[in-house]
C-alpha cells in the first residue's frame, strides 16, 4: 500500500451555515436548499444526492423560501425581493420588489402559472409567471399583520395563509377572503400568541404548524369545523410537508424530531370515509431545530440548523433493501474549498467571506507507521484576505509553486501574487486583468503557474498568460456540443499540455493547450464527475464520478486505457459502490506512479494499477487480514484497493511534491460547539 | 464709534484748558516770587477773595477731571477687553448662520460630533457654542430655537447611537424587525433554550462510553493551559537543579 508521511490538518475552521427551507422538483428529482446565508445549492436526488450546483449567496439577501417553478428557481427574502435564480450561470437573474415589506413565504400553484407571496405588511401579492420574467397580478385582501405562511389548494383556486394566530383562507379569482377562519389556540389556550409557521394543504385537509408544537388538521372549506389537533412537541413545529398522494404529512419540530401522520383508518376494515390522522413515526436525527422538511415519495429529508441534511428513506415503500434504502446524511459540500500549493507546502482555505492561507509545519523526525511525529516547526497562519463587497467567495485557487493566488465571485475574479520569502510574505493585487474575466466557477493554474484557466459562462474556459509583469488573454475555450452547463471540474496536465474540464450535463471535453483547441470528448457517462485528475507521466484522465464509478482515459490515443477496460469488465466491488459520499479529490502518488489516491468524506482509498483488482467475493476491506498473513501469503490475498479510514470526517487530501500527504479534518463534533442554542429537553436520570 | 470719538476730543480740548489755567496760575506764582523782594504791593481784599475762590474752584475742577480722566481710563480698558473677547469668538453673522443651520440637520451634526470624538466633548462645544451667542446678544431667534437646541444637547448626552442614513431606510428597519421576530420566537424568552455544551455533555452523560466534556477538547482552551504547564514544568526543573546543585 504504501507509507507517507501525514500533514493531519484540523485548522480548517470550516463552518457551514443553517438550512433554511428545501423545494424538490420532481420532475428533474433536483432539490433547491437555501441555506441561512443566502447559499442555494441544488442536489440531484437521481445521481446519488450529488450537490450539483452551489449559487453562492450575498450577505445583503437572505432567503426565506424557496420554490421550482416548473425547471425555474426562485426563492424570496426578508429584503422583500423575489429572485429568480439562471442555473446556468449560478447566479439570480433578477430581482423584482414585492413592496409589501419582508416577504416571509413563497408558493407556486400545481399548474405553475402563479406564484404567491406573504408580505410583513399583511398581503398576500399574486405573481403571474411568464416565459422570461414574473409580472405582479393582484393583491388580496390585507390582512392585519404578517403572513407568515402561504399555500396553494391543488385546484389552485384558493390559498391559506398562515398569520399570527390564524388561518385564513383567500378565493383567488376575487381575492377576497372567505368567511371564517380558524383560530390556533395559544399554550392552554391563551396568553401568549402562536405563530402559524406552515400550512401545507391538500385535497380534503389542511394543515398547520404552530407555536405550541401542535399541529393540526382539519377538512378544508374554510369553515373551521371539523379541525383536530395533536399534540406534537411541547416546543415549535416549524415546518410541514404533505406527500403527493396526501395521505402522509410530517412535521419537524424545534427539537430536532422529525414526526409523521398518516391518514389511515383507526380501526382494520372500516370504511374510507372514517379514516383520520394517526401519528406513526417519529425519527430523530438532528440536534437543533428542523426548519425544512419535506416528504418525498420513498424519504423523508429534512434539514435544519445543525447543518446537515438528512435523507431517510422510508421502509414501507421500498421491496428491496439496498444501498438505496439506508440512511444517508450530507454534512459537507461536494466540492473543495481547500486548495494546495504542492511544491511551497501551502493551503488555501475558502470561507464564504475570506480566504486562509497557511503554511504546513514541518517534522524532521522518523517513527514507524501509526507514530505522530513530533512538530519541528508549528503550521503558521500567513495570510487572511477578506473579499471586498457582499457576494460570497464562489471559488478559489493557489498555485502550484504558492506564487499566485486567485479568487472568483459572482462578478468579480481577484489575481493576486504572493511572495514568500522566508518569514516574509508580501502580496500584491494583479490590477489589470484581461476583461473577459468576470467571474469564474472555477479556476486552475497549470502545474508550472505560468497559465490560469477560468471557467466561465456557457461552459467556457478562459485562458489566461501570467508572468511578472501583466497578464494577458490567450485564448478562450468552448466545447464544441454547445453546453450551457457550467464547468465544476479542471484539471491540468503536468506537461502543460492539455487541459480537461468537466461541466454539470456530465461532459468531460479535453482541450489541448499548446494548438489552442479542443482535442477529444470523453464518452458521456450517465452520472456526474465529482473529481477528476491528469496522470503526471502518462497523461491519462482519470474521472471519479459521482456514483464511484472510476473511468481512465488516455488523452494522446483518445481511448479508455486497458485498466479502465479491465476495470469495466470486471466491475467494481459491490461494497465499492456503496459508499454514502462521492469522491471529492484524486491524487497521484509521485514515488509510485502505478498508484492514485481517491478521498471522500470517511476514507482514503489508495489504487494500485498493478494489483489484481477484487471480485465480488474477494474481502474488500483486508487490511487487516493481510496484517495477519504472513509475508509470504500476502501478495496473493491483496487487491488494488486499499482503504484508509484512520483519518475522518476529510474535507481534502492532496499529495505533496516530497511525497508526504495532507488531509485537513472537520471533526463534526467541532462544527456542533459553534451552533445556535438547542432547545432543553429533559432526559431521564441526568 | 462716533460717540466714542466725540468723548475723546471732549477730553483732549478740556486737557488743553486746564492747561492754560495751570499756566496762567504758574504765571501768577512766578510773577509774585520775581517780585519778592520788592514792597509788598497792595492787594486789596476784594482781589485777594477772588484769588483763593478762583484757585479753590480750580482745585475742586482739577479734583473732577482726574476723576473723570480715570473713569474714562477705566471704561477704554473695559471696551480693549471687550473687544478682544469679540476677537477670540467667531464673528456675530457666521454664529448666526451655524445657530440657522443646526436644527436642520441634526443627524448630520451628530454623526460629526461622534466622528469628532466623545459623546461628552460635542456636547461640551455646543454649549460654549451658544453661550457665546448668548453674550454677543443674539437673542432675536426666539424661545423655540432655544427649546430645540437643548433638546438636542439632552440626546447627545445620552446613550446616544451613530446610525448612517443609508441604514435607516424603511425597508432595512422592517428586515431588522423582521429578524428580530424571527429571533424572538425562536430563542426568546419562554423558547427554553440551553447551551450546545450542555447538550453535548447529556449526550457524553448518556453515552456507553464516557469521555472527557466537550470544553476539555477545546483546541483553545488546551493550547492555554499546555502554556501554563510548560512554564510549570521550566519553573520546578530550575528548582529542582538548583536544589541538586
Amino acid at each position: 500500500m504504501g507509507e507517507f508521511k501525514v500533514h493531519r490538518v484540523r485548522f480548517f475552521d470550516y463552518m457551514p451555515a443553517g438550512i433554511r427551507c428545501m423545494s424538490f422538483n420532481y420532475k428533474t428529482q433536483r432539490l433547491a436548499l437555501a441555506r441561512q446565508d443566502g447559499t442555494v445549492e441544488i442536489l440531484n436526488f437521481s445521481d446519488n444526492y450529488f450537490q450539483e450546483k452551489v449559487i453562492p449567496g450575498n450577505d445583503s439577501r437572505s432567503i426565506e423560501a424557496v420554490c421550482w417553478v416548473g425547471e425555474r428557481l426562485f426563492t424570496a427574502g426578508l429584503n422583500g425581493e423575489i429572485t429568480e435564480y439562471d442555473l446556468f450561470n449560478l447566479r439570480s437573474k433578477y430581482s423584482l420588489d414585492a413592496f409589501g415589506g419582508p416577504i416571509w413565504t413563497l408558493a407556486c400553484n400545481a399548474q405553475g402559472t402563479h406564484l404567491a407571496v406573504g408580505c410583513e405588511d399583511g398581503s398576500v401579492k399574486v405573481f403571474e409567471v411568464f416565459e422570461e420574467k414574473i409580472r405582479f397580478e393582484k393583491n388580496l385582501d390585507r390582512q392585519k399583520g404578517r403572513i407568515v405562511s402561504l399555500s396553494w389548494h391543488s385546484s389552485g383556486t384558493q390559498i391559506a395563509a398562515g398569520m399570527l394566530d390564524m388561518i385564513r383562507i383567500f378565493d383567488v379569482q376575487s381575492g377576497r377572503r372567505c368567511r371564517g377562519c380558524w383560530w390556533t389556540a395559544g399554550p392552554r389556550g391563551g396568553g401568549a400568541r402562536c405563530v402559524v409557521w406552515s400550512v401545507p394543504s391538500c385535497r380534503t385537509a389542511l394543515a398547520a404548524a404552530t407555536r405550541p408544537g401542535r399541529s393540526r388538521s382539519g377538512t378544508g372549506g374554510g369553515t373551521g369545523g371539523g379541525a383536530r389537533t395533536h399534540l406534537v412537541s411541547k416546543w415549535d413545529v416549524l415546518c410541514l410537508s404533505v406527500s403527493q398522494d396526501e395521505t402522509s404529512l410530517v412535521a419537524g419540530t424545534s427539537e430536532g424530531t422529525v414526526v409523521q401522520f398518516q391518514f389511515l383508518s383507526a380501526t382494520l376494515g372500516e370504511r374510507e370515509g372514517e379514516q383520520e390522522w394517526v401519528r406513526t413515526r417519529t425519527f430523530k436525527h438532528h440536534t437543533h431545530d428542523v426548519r425544512a422538511v419535506l416528504e418525498l415519495e420513498r424519504a423523508i429529508v429534512s434539514g435544519g440548523l445543525d447543518t446537515q441534511l438528512v435523507v431517510r428513506p422510508l421502509l414501507d415503500k421500498v421491496e428491496v433493501k439496498s444501498y438505496d434504502t439506508g440512511l444517508r446524511k450530507i454534512h459537507f459540500p461536494h466540492r473543495s474549498l481547500v486548495s494546495c500549493a504542492e511544491q511551497a507546502g501551502l493551503l488555501l482555505f475558502q470561507f464564504p467571506a475570506h480566504l486562509e492561507l497557511w503554511r504546513l509545519g514541518e517534522s524532521d523526525a522518523h517513527g514507524c507507521p501509526g507514530d505522530s511525529l513530533p512538530v519541528r516547526r508549528k503550521p503558521e497562519k500567513l495570510l487572511e484576505l477578506k473579499r471586498k463587497g457582499e457576494e460570497h467567495i464562489s471559488c478559489s485557487a493557489l498555485s502550484r509553486c504558492g506564487g499566485w493566488l486567485a479568487y472568483s465571485s459572482v462578478s468579480s475574479v481577484r489575481l493576486f501574487r504572493l511572495n514568500c520569502k522566508g518569514n516574509q510574505l508580501s502580496i500584491v493585487k494583479i490590477s489589470k486583468l484581461p476583461k473577459v474575466l468576470s467571474s469564474a466557477h472555477q479556476l486552475c493554474f497549470s502545474a508550472d503557474s505560468s497559465r490560469l484557466f477560468a471557467a466561465s459562462s456557457h461552459s467556457s474556459v478562459h485562458v489566461i498568460s501570467l508572468s511578472q509583469s501583466e497578464c494577458k488573454y490567450v485564448h478562450t475555450f468552448k466545447p464544441a456540443s454547445g453546453c450551457t452547463e457550467p464547468v465544476h471540474l479542471l484539471a491540468a496536465s503536468a506537461d502543460g499540455a492539455w487541459l480537461a474540464t468537466a461541466n454539470r450535463a456530465c461532459e468531460v471535453h479535453v482541450y489541448s493547450l499548446r494548438k489552442l483547441k479542443s482535442h477529444c470528448t470523453v464518452p458521456v457517462y450517465g452520472s456526474c464527475p465529482s473529481a477528476m485528475a491528469i496522470h503526471p507521466a502518462t497523461n491519462n484522465l482519470l474521472v471519479v464520478h459521482a456514483d464511484h464509478q472510476i473511468f481512465e482515459y488516455s488523452i494522446a490515443e483518445k481511448r479508455y486505457t486497458d485498466w479502465s477496460r479491465k476495470l469495466q469488465r470486471e466491475g467494481l466491488h459491490p461494497l465499492w459502490f456503496e459508499r454514502d459520499t462521492p469522491i471529492t479529490h484524486v491524487n497521484f502518488n509521485p514515488q509510485k506512479p502505478a498508484q492514485f489516491l481517491l478521498h471522500d468524506m470517511y476514507m482514503f482509498c489508495v489504487v494500485d494499477q498493478s494489483q489484481p483488482l477484487p471480485d465480488r467475493t474477494t474481502q474488500f476491506y483486508n487490511q487487516l487480514t493481510l496484517r495477519s498473513l504472513s509475508e509470504e501469503e500476502r501478495p496473493s490475498r491483496s487487491h488494488a484497493f486499499k482503504v484508509c479510514k484512520r483519518f475522518q470526517p476529510l474535507l481534502s487530501m492532496h499529495t505533496l511534491e516530497d511525497g508526504a500527504l495532507v488531509v485537513v479534518e472537520r471533526p463534526l463534533l467541532d462544527i456542533t460547539t459553534q451552533l445556535p442554542a438547542p432547545v432543553r429537553q429533559k432526559k431521564f436520570a441526568t | 464709534m462716533a460717540k466714542k470719538q466725540h468723548g475723546k476730543v471732549g477730553v483732549q480740548m478740556g486737557k488743553q484748558k486746564s492747561k492754560k489755567i495751570t499756566e496762567n496760575l504758574h504765571l501768577g506764582v512766578a510773577s509774585s516770587e520775581e517780585d519778592d523782594d520788592e514792597a509788598p504791593e497792595e492787594v486789596t481784599f476784594e482781589d485777594s477773595k477772588a484769588v483763593a475762590l478762583r484757585s479753590m474752584r480750580e482745585a475742586i475742577d482739577t479734583a473732577r477731571r482726574e476723576k473723570e480722566l480715570l473713569k474714562e481710563k477705566r471704561r477704554k480698558r473695559q471696551e480693549l477687553f471687550q473687544e478682544q473677547k469679540k476677537r477670540k469668538l467667531l464673528p456675530d453673522d457666521i454664529l448666526e448662520e451655524i445657530d440657522s443651520t443646526i436644527p436642520k440637520k441634526p443627524k448630520a451634526s451628530k454623526v460629526q460630533a461622534e466622528k469628532a470624538g466623545d459623546g461628552e466633548e460635542a456636547s461640551s462645544s455646543g454649549v460654549e457654542e451658544s453661550g457665546g451667542s448668548d453674550t454677543d446678544g443674539v437673542e432675536e431667534k426666539g424661545e423655540a430655537k432655544k427649546k430645540k437646541r437643548k433638546r438636542k444637547r439632552r440626546s447627545l448626552k445620552g446613550n446616544s447611537s451613530v446610525m448612517r442614513l443609508k441604514d435607516q431606510s424603511l425597508s432595512s428597519k422592517q428586515q431588522q424587525s423582521a429578524l428580530d421576530f424571527i429571533q424572538s420566537r425562536l430563542y426568546g424568552p419562554g423558547a427554553n433554550r440551553t447551551t450546545v455544551n450542555q447538550l453535548l455533555s447529556l449526550q457524553n452523560k448518556r453515552a456507553l462510553n464516557k469521555t472527557a466534556a466537550v470544553q476539555f477538547v477545546d483546541k483553545q482552551w488546551g493550547a492555554e493551559k499546555k502554556e501554563e504547564a510548560e512554564k510549570f514544568k521550566k519553573r520546578w526543573k530550575n528548582k529542582q537543579g538548583v536544589g541538586l546543585s
